[in-house]
């Protein structure tokens, strides 16, 4: 896992994704937890706004998917990202494939945040964030996804 | 790509839930601990010590496959069996064959082109291809059972190439979606059908996946169904149906393993 890991971040560093920058300190000693600092697109309504996505890799990853959730006191109002940071998003958990890595997973982000129309929570954050089964882990999760336009 | 969810759980549930969950985490330790990636050689007639006496069915269609057959290596039963079976017996059919394997590099690379076509990450497919290729190169020029044996029981190197296997059946039935759509009901798409039933690890396989790997290596096998069904032998199905395989796959419902004709 820690070679693909480093090549994770050699490529994420030489290609970035517009808007993202890694926070380098997140990664010096523990290359297992990245924080990336996301900057809302001009043109989106999320322009002017920062916020920070963590990602956490599993032992077997890229077989499993990351951990991946929003932290820090500002996190996106958006109908599939919960006030906890949780992302309701599929490739996260049941689509996720090995041959996806985090700029698939960012690049995916970029889209849900640039796509949306009306700021708004999940119509059951309030339930959602009382009883996942673990905060500072969405894969603890049992996602049910339907497919939505927003 | 975005989707919402609902969730339908109360705090009971949860708590039942997670034992399930370190139950199944049990389960699979048991597994790894009992059960290599790929077994050693045993003999065909000790799969009869998994039947009871009164198994008649079974037992006769493993008597009758004896005459035929003698060995067998197990797999584990990871949801990759098929997969790590193939791949396997594939390897070691080429073994010390540099043609065979020079094609079969040729075609790894032929994919990956494909991949990277079809809108896939190149940095991530070729670290699969390469393992798979570096992996297949240490055999070009030898025949050598051990090596192979701790290629495929190291899930380092094995779990990159069931990996890479399942790239090469994604991006086959994607190629290919005209055609093998009308076999995948519950999906709307192949893309979605291959995020959900190829591509993640440890989803079983079926006869599609078969279909599309032995089409897309152009390489021939067989596979023995042993069940339950009342004919007295069991039912061998070579893939393409008129090829004449020196692959054999044992499946038993749920599972396979590598068979050995005589």
């Amino acid at each position: 896992m820690a070679l693909r890991l480093q090549k994770e971040l050699a490529n994420f560093m030489r290609d970035p994704i517009p808007g993202m920058s890694l926070d380098h300190n997140s990664v010096e000693g523990n290359i297992n937890v990245w924080v990336i600092n996301v900057a809302g697109a001009s043109n989106t309504l999320y322009e002017g706004e920062t916020f920070k996505l963590q990602f956490k890799f599993p032992q077997r990853y890229p077989f499993d998917s990351p951990s991946v959730m929003f932290i820090g006191n500002k996190i996106p109002e958006h109908p599939h990202i919960y006030s906890n940071g949780h992302i309701c998003l599929s490739i996260l958990t049941d689509e996720w494939s090995p041959a996806l890595s985090v700029q698939s997973v960012c690049l995916s982000i970029v889209s849900m945040l640039s796509s949306c129309r009306t700021k708004a929570r999940p119509s059951d954050d309030e339930r959602y964030v009382l009883t996942c089964r673990d905060p500072s882990d969405p894969k603890k999760t049992k996602w049910f996804f339907h497919d939505d336009d927003v | 790509m975005n989707e919402q969810t609902t969730q339908e759980f109360d705090f009971k549930d949860e708590m039942i839930d997670e034992k399930i969950t370190a139950q199944q985490e049990a389960i699979e330790n048991e597994i790894a601990r009992e059960q290599k990636l790929i077994s050693d050689l045993i003999k065909l007639d000790s799969l009869l010590d998994e039947y009871s006496l009164e198994d008649t069915i079974y037992r006769s269609k493993i008597i009758e496959l004896s005459a035929n057959f003698s060995l067998v290596r197990k797999t584990r039963g990871d949801g990759n069996c098929f997969f790590r079976a193939f791949g396997f017996r594939y390897f070691e059919a080429i073994m010390g064959k540099p043609d065979e394997v020079k094609r079969l590099k040729d075609l790894a690379n032929k994919i990956c082109t494909d991949l990277n076509q079809l809108g896939y990450n190149s940095f991530t497919v070729d670290d699969f291809k390469d393992v798979f290729v570096e992996e297949l190169e240490r055999l070009a020029d030898k025949s050598d059972v051990k090596l192979l044996e701790e290629i495929f029981n190291n899930p380092g190197s094995s779990d990159y190439i069931v990996v890479f296997l399942r790239l090469i059946v994604s991006a086959y039935l994607q190629k290919n979606a005209d055609f093998f759509l009308a076999f995948i009901e519950t999906y709307q798409s192949m893309k979605e059908f291959c995020s959900h039933e190829v591509e993640p690890m440890y989803k079983e396989s079926d006869h599609i996946h078969i279909i599309a790997l032995t089409n897309a290596l152009n390489v021939s096998v067989g596979i023995i169904y042993l069940d339950r069904t009342d004919q007295t032998e069991a039912t061998p199905h070579n893939f393409p149906e008129d090829s004449n395989p020196n692959i054999f796959i044992l499946y038993r419902p749920g599972h396979y393993d590598i068979i050995y004709k005589n």
